[in-house]
This record gives C-alpha cells, sequence and structure tokens, in this order.
C-alpha cells in the first residue's frame, strides 16, 4: 500500500483500503475458476472454501454459518432484506418504520414499497445528539406494523443507534427487524444472536475488504423471499455463481476483523482523542455534530462544523494543497437546487451549520503523526479561507 | 471535477482583500447555495488599475472572484464589457453540471459591471 496515499487518506467510512493478508487470500484464489455449484474435485474444494468463508463471517458476526448470504455489497443486503421481507405482505400491506437518517439503499426501497404498494411509513427523525429516541420509536409503533428497518451507525456521524432496545421491542411484538450494520461491522464488536435481530446487511469494502461483495445474516431463512431468482446458489435465496474470488477477500477481512476488532477501535479511539485535542488547541471554531462519546458513537467517526468556512471549498483546498482526502455536509447542486445532508437536516441543524461542515474518519492505517499534520492542514486552510471571507 | 484554472485560483488567490477607496463595487449572491461575493475596483485612467475580491462559497466560486479579477487588470471598462460568451466560458474552462452557477455569477459580475459603466456615463454627461 502507498503510505503517503494512506497518510492523507480521511474517509474511511467511504471505503477502506484493502488489507495485506485480503490482497494475498484474493491474489491466492485466483486461479480457482471451478464453479462452485458444480460436482468435480476442484468445484467441490471452491465450495469447501465458500463454506469456510461463511464461517468466518459467522464467527465475526456470532452466528452459525448457515444464517449467513453473501450478496453482492450492502445495497443489495439492504434491498434483499426489506423487499424480500415485504413481499410477503403485498396482499394486505401495512406499516413499515424506518429512520431519516437511512443509507439511499434503505430510503429509496422502503419509498418504493410506499408509493407503488400503499404501505404506510414513519421516517423517524433523531434527536439533536443523532440518536433515534425510544419513546419516538415506541410512538411510532402500530398495530400493523410489519417491518422496522434501523441502521445500527450513521455513516455521516457515527452514531450508533439503539438496536440492542429496539430488538426487545420489536421481538416481544412479532415484528421483523432489518438492520444496517455496514458502519458498524468491522468497527465494532457484533453480536446478532445475543441482539436478536432478524435480518443485518453488511459490506466486505468497510472493513478492509474488496469492494462488491457483503452479505445478510438471517435468522430464519424461511421469513425471506429471494431477491434474485436462479439457480438457486445460497439454498435458494440469493442465486448467481458464486463469486469466490471476493467472497475469499470477504472471509480474509472478516478473520482479521474477529482477531484485531478491539484493538483497531481503541486505536481509532485514541486518534479520536488526539484530533479533538489538537484542533481545540489550534483554535478553530468547531462545533461537533453528533454524540462523540465512545458508547455512543464509533470511534473513528467526527462530524464537524467549522464556523466560517465552508466545508466544500475546505474539502477541496485540503485535498488539494495538503493531500487530505475528506467528506462533506453539502454540495453544489445545480442553480435551481442546494444539496444538504439529510441526516444534518434531519438532526435539526441549520442551512449554515450544514454548510461549515466535513466528516473525517480514520481506521487501522491512520498514524497519530498522520493526526497531527491532519490538523497542522487544517488550522492552514480554515485561516487560509477565513482570510478570503467578509469577515476578516 | 475541479479544472485545473479553478484548482490554480481557489487555491492561491492572488486577488483577495479590500481597497480603501474603490471606483467601482459590485457584489453577487447565490440565493440557493449562498455563495457571496464582493469585488471592488480602481480605475486609473479609464483603465482597470486594482482589482480584489472578497468571497464566501464554494470553491469555484472563489476561484471565478479571483479569475475574474485577474482579469480586468490593465483592461478599459470598454474592452471587459464587450466579451461575448465564449470568451467568458473559456475564463472558468470546462464545468461539471454541480459548478454551472459559476458561469452565471461571472456574467453576473460581467453585467454589474456593465450597469456601472452606463451610470457613470450618465453622471459624467
Amino acid at each position: 500500500m502507498d503510505r503517503q496515499q494512506l497518510a492523507g487518506y480521511f474517509d474511511y467510512n467511504a471505503t477502506t483500503p484493502v488489507s495485506p493478508a485480503v490482497a494475498e487470500a484474493m491474489t491466492a484464489t485466483l486461479g480457482q475458476f471451478a464453479n462452485a455449484s458444480s460436482n468435480h474435485a476442484e468445484a467441490i474444494r471452491n465450495r469447501n472454501a465458500m463454506q469456510q468463508a461463511r464461517v468466518s463471517v459467522a464467527e465475526m458476526l456470532g452466528t452459525s454459518a448457515d444464517k449467513v448470504f453473501f450478496t453482492s455489497g450492502g445495497s443489495e443486503a439492504n434491498n434483499w432484506a426489506i423487499k424480500g421481507r415485504l413481499f410477503n405482505h403485498l396482499n394486505k400491506p401495512g406499516h413499515i418504520i424506518t429512520t431519516a437518517i437511512e443509507h439511499p439503499s434503505v430510503l429509496e426501497t422502503v419509498r418504493y414499497f410506499e408509493k407503488q404498494f400503499g404501505f404506510k411509513v414513519s421516517y423517524l427523525k433523531p434527536q439533536s445528539n443523532g440518536a433515534i429516541s425510544i419513546s419516538d420509536f415506541m410512538a411510532a409503533l402500530q398495530e400493523d406494523t410489519q417491518l422496522v428497518s434501523m441502521m445500527y451507525a450513521n455513516n455521516e456521524t457515527g452514531v450508533i443507534q439503539p438496536i440492542s432496545e429496539v430488538a426487545k421491542i420489536t421481538s416481544a411484538r412479532g415484528i421483523k427487524l432489518h438492520v444496517d450494520g455496514v458502519q458498524l461491522v468491522g468497527k465494532r464488536a457484533i453480536d446478532v444472536e445475543a441482539c436478536d435481530i432478524d435480518y443485518l446487511s453488511f459490506s466486505a469494502h468497510k472493513f478492509y475488504g474488496p469492494k462488491g461483495v457483503g452479505g445478510l445474516y438471517i435468522k430464519e431463512n424461511n421469513s425471506l423471499s429471494p431477491l434474485i431468482h436462479g439457480g438457486g446458489q445460497e439454498l435458494g435465496l440469493r442465486s448467481g455463481t458464486e463469486n469466490l474470488l471476493a467472497i475469499s477477500g470477504l472471509a480474509k477481512a472478516a478473520e482479521e476483523a474477529k482477531c484485531a476488532i478491539a484493538q483497531w477501535d481503541q486505536h481509532a479511539q485514541a486518534c479520536k482523542h488526539l484530533m479533538v485535542d489538537l484542533i481545540q488547541q489550534a483554535d478553530i471554531s468547531v462545533e461537533f455534530n453528533g454524540d462523540t462519546t465512545y458508547a455512543n458513537a464509533l470511534s473513528n467517526t467526527l462530524n464537524m462544523a467549522i464556523k466560517g468556512v465552508r466545508g466544500e471549498a475546505l474539502a477541496v483546498l485540503m485535498d488539494k494543497k495538503h493531500g487530505f482526502i475528506i467528506s462533506i455536509g453539502s454540495a453544489c447542486s445545480n442553480n435551481k437546487q442546494k444539496t444538504l445532508s439529510a441526516v444534518l437536516l434531519a438532526m435539526g441543524l441549520d442551512e449554515e451549520r450544514i454548510q461549515s461542515s466535513i466528516r473525517v474518519s480514520f481506521g487501522q492505517y491512520t498514524t497519530t503523526a498522520d493526526i497531527e499534520n491532519f490538523v497542522t492542514a487544517l488550522n492552514q486552510c480554515v485561516k487560509q479561507l477565513s482570510a478570503m471571507s467578509f469577515a476578516s | 471535477m475541479y479544472n485545473d484554472i479553478i484548482i490554480e485560483n481557489f487555491s492561491d488567490p492572488q486577488h483577495v482583500g479590500d481597497l480603501e477607496s474603490a471606483d467601482i463595487e459590485l457584489e453577487v449572491g447565490n440565493s440557493v447555495c449562498g455563495d457571496r461575493i464582493r469585488v471592488q475596483i480602481l480605475l486609473d485612467d479609464n483603465k482597470i488599475s486594482n482589482a480584489l475580491f472578497r468571497a464566501w462559497g464554494c470553491a469555484t466560486s472563489v476561484a471565478t472572484a479571483n479569475i475574474f479579477c485577474d482579469s480586468l487588470l490593465n483592461q478599459s471598462l470598454d474592452s471587459v464589457c464587450q466579451r461575448d460568451v465564449e470568451y467568458k466560458q473559456q475564463m472558468l474552462g470546462e464545468l461539471s453540471p454541480s459548478q454551472h452557477h459559476c458561469m452565471d455569477i461571472l456574467n453576473e459580475l460581467h453585467q454589474l459591471l456593465s450597469e456601472q459603466r452606463v451610470a457613470e456615463d450618465v453622471a459624467n454627461g
């Protein structure tokens, strides 16, 4: 991996670099072209490799291999969980609960069922700290609630949602719970069985695996209809010739995550503390968006509004002058429409604050020196932009 | 996403600041995305001797302000006001759809300058 590129990379929530061990595992698999569903010796070897991969992923999630199903990534897993469940209710569309801060692959899927089939949907807004309140959730429940779809951790703020509490309620009422775990899996230890989650989506590229592969944990596989019909792979629930190359990368990433997750989390938390301290020492006027405490937010994520500067301009300057990659809370779209972060809007933040917001996310390859260099560059860029503005 | 003209003019703008006694002051804003630009111009014998800006906005709008100021130096008001569409498009280079509002900003700056020139002509008889 290019150390210089990694030193400037502060966008781990968008995607992560493939780890050397994952790359090695995938390289070793490249020549194994046999179709895992065939019956000759090489095919059986690949089928065994698939099964071993399923075990690796299951161990990371705290479940058994027969409940892990491979997909093309998080978006497919989210689509499958929602569509696969709601297909069972098309004869009598009921009520769905989701949140306003979900990934588009959840929101757009739910909206599709709302418009196309007449399901009623409650879109819960988070509190100002970025978390959904349990009392709001309780108030939204209806007699005919058929599905709850809620993310585990938000991609923009890192705020962790009260999934354990939600799961207790849905379980007691017999309502199926889908959790988009894409941002949390690989960052915090998870035990899906203990949590009583029905469906959990995950994506390999968020935890040092390859893009284009992920999966869905399914507690009871007869509770979900297939999204992709065909040759009957994945117990008939997800057809398509198995992508062993990508799945071998996912499996290695899962093995690494299972072993190192506590260490990664501790490292990310140390990076977060250091960044907050250095920003405060640099006298940059910052307001953090959402809860930043360990218990309530991912250790690797900081979403902050920097007073007096435009987040988009700051991100461009950080990239072009210093080689640091970050994300922003709003972007220009065209002359008639602005694009403000739906997550920050739902939290009730005003337009000026959203336009001044950036998201910083780091990972296992971020060093304390990278953090120090980042804040030095951030300070310079903020001063440069402030000097151009009207206030100075 | 950002062409070299935009990157250069945004990353290292040479015309930021205030003029103590400007002959012309232009101010434009984009109500949708909140961009705001003020350009101050100093004239010397009917030629523009200095132009400085202040801006709050996206990278492309800041670059637009710098490009505009740079293009004014040592030019007559007449020559600036006679610029055609093609010339102005070349000033910013190729823009992505999300940056097209900066072409509007550039056109508005030229328009305001033309209006100021006409107003001055009227005032001077």
